[in-house]
């Protein structure tokens, strides 16, 4: 009910879908049918001792706070991760829930802001009651809702945010990130970067935290494997105009290294090559530069840019997978429900959908029952051991316990004809950084 | 060449006896302590979402309070509330997260006042900003002074935005609530309820500050500059000097309000410095009835709930009816919700 009053676009045709959710809209036909099974349930509930009521269909579902950007700045990025979590919990629901129980949504909309954000962590928590908290798009809206989820001793798994500090400096027992962060990135990608591309480097990065630790992580690791720095640029996050930061990155150097994102990258890409910039330089970045929902806006000026990441939409060994293919299929079908141009799915889809994933394995695990059990279903996550399938098409993964930071390969592509190219795989071993993190005492 | 001295303190008293002849009817005093008490009992009866909610009302009442002394009582169009109120934040912040910990003043009182060093460092951050905004801003005036305030709040945010080894940067900081203590006698955690009448008592104490500052020979004076700065400077006021005070006074508030957020949420962020913030301050000072203190109290209360209760309607298109209404009351309703009630508030 309460997903249902909290945002707008599942009135959109790409949520209209009825199989898409748990509870949706309802039609004549759902309408009879829940009619039906409501008078089964209320007969349950009056007549049938409450252990036996799980017998008669009456599970209570496993309530799932989601937090996105649904609308401002980070609305774009927000709804396609949002697909990540949906596709996760329909499969769980059509394959019989968790442990018997279904998943139910409950989705806030935080406007790309962190004071909302922190509210409607709040809203999740208090009002609505919910088992756990998935999602998360910017980091500085993760870091602002953290201490909600750990004040009321709630799993919070975190579904794109990459700010480095949420596993090391401010990070909690109560927070997971399944996925890589830029010092397993830099550490992953460095020695292809030194020894393929070039030796002196230049960095260009947007000037805010998550741009300023991940350029810090690279410039140790470009060094640390034979590179040079020739310098670094920041370039204030939503700058419209680029052209006066680009103009002075000058001298001499091999490389041009990007940290961007979303429609900051495409700026930077489109307004760098029309400079010429890109021309008398190698090109290359962290993987949201080129995500598949850019490549149409950034058309040849994209191309031969080379970066890392850890999901990319191809379907090339080693990601030629049963699993992965069923994956960005289904990805795809939800993704053109929302944009109709049917972009490919891109990592935020990817680790939305394996942060579920690692929940549902979590609570069947630890017989997780409600928020009263965290602390068993933390214990289940920690230092868990996934494998490449259904469920983490992506690869293989660690979900370390000392930081709750996963470790997971990454992907070295190219963009050749307007689309992804792997080009080398990096294990996962071969992204481990030492943990930096020390939980505050509860 | 000649100088016009000052009134004698004899017209300046008129100037106060004439504010204070009609005094606070007993009705005024009623519902102010209605209005209190209901407040005060509201986190007994209200689910917890909606406690926190009535608290953040109460900080962003204070906020758009402070905003009242410019806009309302002196007729300065401020949009750099939004550093005033992030400094207050910051502050309060830097305090919870480096001041020393139970070292030396553990020594002297037996704990380390984290709340009152947090809301001291707040005060001062904001009066530090308050200072150099109103040294620069209040040589300007009508549009120009607004444009100034604006410029100012925003280099503060660029500061705060790209010094992300001292600010946080864009992820902010966040920091643990401190328990509530009076040094030497008590030291207890702050509960969903206790932060609730922390709150309420702060504004209420801000509240009837400001209501004696604004009913002081120096509001006579700042309204004065309101009605007629010409003529207010004509009988020999030194108008720049009570502008400064002024601007101090009202961002020494602001950050005040911010303090008392940094308190709630535990978390400062670059956001509360963009000018979005000025520019809700000044919407919920215009919709309560600027002029009148409590006014943009309710205007904020009206507003945040408008756009509580539209989100859930209307979803991400709530903004619509929310600038509608605004637009509607600004036409027909150009005093605010309170405006009203201005000279009985005032009295």
């Amino acid at each position: 009910m309460a997903n249902r009053l909290t945002e707008r676009w599942h009135d959109e045709p790409w949520a209209r879908n009825e199989e898409f959710w748990y509870s949706g809209k309802t039609t004549r036909r759902r309408f009879i049918g829940l009619t039906a099974a409501a008078a089964g349930a209320l007969g349950a509930t009056t007549f049938v001792p409450a252990p036996w009521r799980e017998a008669f269909g009456q599970a209570k579902p496993f309530k799932i706070g989601v937090l996105q950007p649904l609308t401002g700045a980070a609305a774009a990025g927000g709804k396609t991760a949002l697909v990540g979590t949906q596709l996760a919990a329909n499969r769980i629901n059509k394959s019989g829930g968790i442990n018997g129980r279904p998943v139910e949504l409950v989705i806030a909309d935080y406007e790309s802001k962190p004071d909302v954000g922190r509210r409607k962590a709040e809203k999740l928590v208090v009002e609505d009651k919910v088992d756990v908290g998935e999602g998360g798009y910017l980091s500085n809206v993760c870091l602002a809702c953290m201490p909600v989820f750990e004040e009321h001793r709630t799993v919070y798994m975190i579904g794109v945010c990459l700010d480095t500090t949420i596993t090391t400096s401010k990070c909690s027992r109560y927070i997971f990130r399944p996925f890589d962060y830029a010092p397993s990135q830099a550490v992953a990608f460095a020695p292809h970067m030194v020894n393929k591309i070039g030796k002196k480097w230049h960095i260009v990065f947007l000037d805010y935290a998550w741009g300023q630790t991940t350029r810090d992580a690279f410039v140790e690791q470009i060094k640390k494997n034979g590179g040079e720095i020739a310098g670094t640029t920041g370039i204030p996050l939503g700058t419209a105009d680029m052209t006066a930061f680009i103009s002075k990155i000058t001298g001499t150097f091999d490389a041009l290294y990007a940290i961007m994102f979303g429609a900051n990258a495409v700026t930077f890409t489109n307004q760098a090559y029309d400079l010429g910039l890109l021309r008398k330089v190698k090109y290359a970045g962290d993987g949201a530069v080129a995500e598949s929902t850019h490549l149409t806006a950034l058309g040849q000026k994209v191309e031969g840019f080379t970066g890392v990441n850890r999901y990319i939409p191809v379907m090339t060994k080693p990601l030629d997978t049963p699993h992965h293919r069923k994956f960005f299929e289904e990805a795809k079908v939800l993704l053109k429900q929302m944009d109709p141009t049917g972009p490919d799915p891109d990592r935020y889809v990817q680790s939305n959908f394996e942060a579920m994933n690692f929940l549902k394995l979590g609570i069947q695990k630890s017989g997780f029952k409600g928020r009263e059990d965290s602390m068993k279903l933390i214990q289940a996550l920690e230092g868990m051991e996934v494998k490449e399938g259904d469920d983490f098409p992506q690869g293989d993964k660690l979900l370390r316990k000392e930081d709750h930071q996963a470790f997971l390969r990454q992907f070295i592509f190219d963009i050749h004809n307007g689309k992804h190219r792997l080009l080398d795989v990096v294990p996962r071993e071969k992204t481990v950084v030492p943990p930096a993190c020390t939980f505050p005492k509860a | 060449m000649s100088t016009v001295a000052p009134p004698p303190m004899t017209s300046m008293r008129a100037l106060d006896s004439r504010a204070t002849a009609e005094r606070p009817s007993r009705a005024y005093w009623a519902g102010f302590v209605v209005v209190v008490a209901a407040l005060a009992v509201a986190p007994l009866v209200l689910p917890p979402f909606w406690q926190r909610f009535v608290t953040e009302i109460l900080i962003w009442g204070l906020l758009a309070m402070s905003a009242d002394i410019l806009i309302g009582y002196t007729g300065m169009v401020s949009f750099g509330h939004s550093a005033f109120f992030g400094l207050g934040l910051y502050g309060a912040a830097a305090a919870l997260l480096w001041a020393p910990g139970p070292g030396w003043l553990a020594s002297v009182w037996g704990v380390t006042p984290k709340l009152w060093a947090a809301m001291a460092a707040g005060l001062v951050a904001a009066a530090l900003v308050a200072v150099f905004v109103a040294f620069f801003s209040t040589r300007l005036r009508d549009i120009y002074f607004a444009i100034s305030t604006l410029v100012f709040s925003q280099i503060f945010y660029v500061i705060i935005f790209t010094w992300t080894d001292v600010t946080g940067g864009e992820n902010g900081l966040t920091f643990r609530q401190p328990p509530f203590e009076i040094p030497g006698l008590l030291a207890v955690r702050f509960s969903g309820d206790g932060i609730h009448w922390f709150v309420l008592a702060v504004v209420v104490t801000s509240y009837l500050l400001l209501r004696r500052v604004t009913q002081s020979p120096f509001g006579m004076v700042l309204q004065s500059i309101r009605e007629n700065e010409p003529r207010t400077r004509a009988i020999g006021y030194h108008v720049e000097r009570y502008k400064i005070v002024a601007v101090m006074l009202s961002g020494l508030f602001a950050g005040l309000a911010g303090v008392l957020y940094a308190l709630q949420n535990k978390f400062a962020a670059p956001d509360f410095v963009l000018f979005l913030i000025s520019g809700e301050t000044v919407i919920f000072t215009v919709m309560g009835g600027m002029g009148t203190l409590v006014g943009p109290v309710a205007g904020a209360a009206f507003f945040l709930l408008m756009k509580e209760v539209f989100s859930r309607i209307f979803y991400e298109y709530y903004l619509i009816p929310v600038g509608l209404i605004f637009t509607l009351m600004v036409i027909f309703v150009p005093q605010g919700l309170l405006g009203f009630a201005r000279r009985a508030l005032n009295r």
